[in-house]
């Protein structure tokens, strides 16, 4: 499933593989800066790490994270998600969600583990347990 | 107006918390404590035992150490599930806490207004707007004429014509 199938605005992908640090334990990272902005559908094998502003479906093998400052109307579907931005869509965590202090989230979510820092904000409906899993990731 | 009175049945090794000074009561359901129902606290709560039913509290409210609750959470200040707490429920606060190892399952409503009604506090009953009597309308009293019975037997082919009723007239041309 090494499929990157962004559609992006700008040259936003081009900072894919040598804005971010390349790899990190192993997998690929895809790094947005806070100029960048993505619409579309993104499935990545590898993490992702969002700011600017995004739109869209993002299904990424690895982890996600939005930073302070992004604002991101996506559906996420993600390892770990660690929000410190501003988030409307549906997040499904495999293993752990993390809102930081500032984070805003609206959205329902599906959760294997949930952390909630004291000053974030959140909207929607919490399920928790065990996600299933999309035998094809895509 | 707590609805239970936690310092008869609470013996937790917990920090003796219990306790009112007026207008702010702090509660805390031990490891051994149960409460079925529902509970109203103006002040804090601390679960650490087990409670099904609803939660209503204007400080905050914090579920650790094994406790559980299941059933909607309304806390106008914070709610904090430990790492060793489970909520199974709804919740309205103004803040919301959630610890790694926590469970958690539920609809959450956050900041102010999702908690501003206060809901066990003096409900404030409005006086029903009493309708001015214009508004009420007659019954409409006017139906269509009924197409008066089925047609009758005509008598004569004249009858056939539309006679127009000018019943009156005919009085006055042939005196």
């Amino acid at each position: 499933m090494d499929v990157q199938d962004a559609v992006a605005e700008g040259n936003s992908v081009a900072s894919a593989e040598d804005n971010g640090d390349g790899k990190r334990d192993g997998q690929r990272k895809f790094t947005m800066g806070p100029n960048d902005s993505l619409e579309g559908k993104l499935v990545y094998d590898g993490h992702v790490h969002v700011d600017g502003r995004a739109e869209g479906e993002f299904k990424v093998t690895g982890n996600l994270d939005i930073a302070q400052g992004a604002t991101a109307r996506i559906s996420i579907e993600a390892a770990n998600v660690t929000v410190k931005g501003q988030v409307e869509g549906a997040v499904t965590a495999r293993d752990k969600l993390t809102l930081a202090k500032n984070a805003r989230l609206s959205g329902d979510i599906v959760v294997r583990r949930l952390q909630i820092e004291d000053g974030a904000s959140l909207n929607g409906h919490v399920r928790m347990g065990d996600i299933e899993q999309n035998p094809s990731g895509g | 107006m707590s609805r239970i009175r936690p310092a008869a049945k609470v013996r937790s090794t917990e920090p003796p918390a219990n306790g009112s000074d007026g207008d702010h009561s702090s509660v805390v359901l031990g490891p051994r404590d149960r409460l079925v129902g529902s509970l109203y606290i103006e002040g804090d709560l601390r679960v650490v035992g087990t409670v099904d039913g609803e939660l209503e509290v204007t400080g905050s409210v914090e579920i650790d150490d094994g406790g559980s609750v299941t059933g909607p959470v309304t806390a106008r200040d914070r709610l904090v599930v430990g790492r060793a707490g489970s909520l199974k429920g709804d919740v309205r606060v103004a803040r919301l806490v959630v610890q790694d190892g926590a469970t958690f399952s539920g609809k959450v409503s956050m900041g102010q207004a999702a908690v501003a009604p206060p809901k066990a506090v003096t409900p404030v009953i409005e006086p029903e707007p009493i309708k001015a009597p214009e508004a009420i309308k007659a019954p409409e009293a006017i139906k269509p004429p009924e197409p008066a019975k089925p047609p009758q037997p005509v008598k004569s082919t004249q009858a056939a014509k539309p006679q127009p009723t000018r019943a009156p007239q005919t009085k006055g041309k042939r005196r």
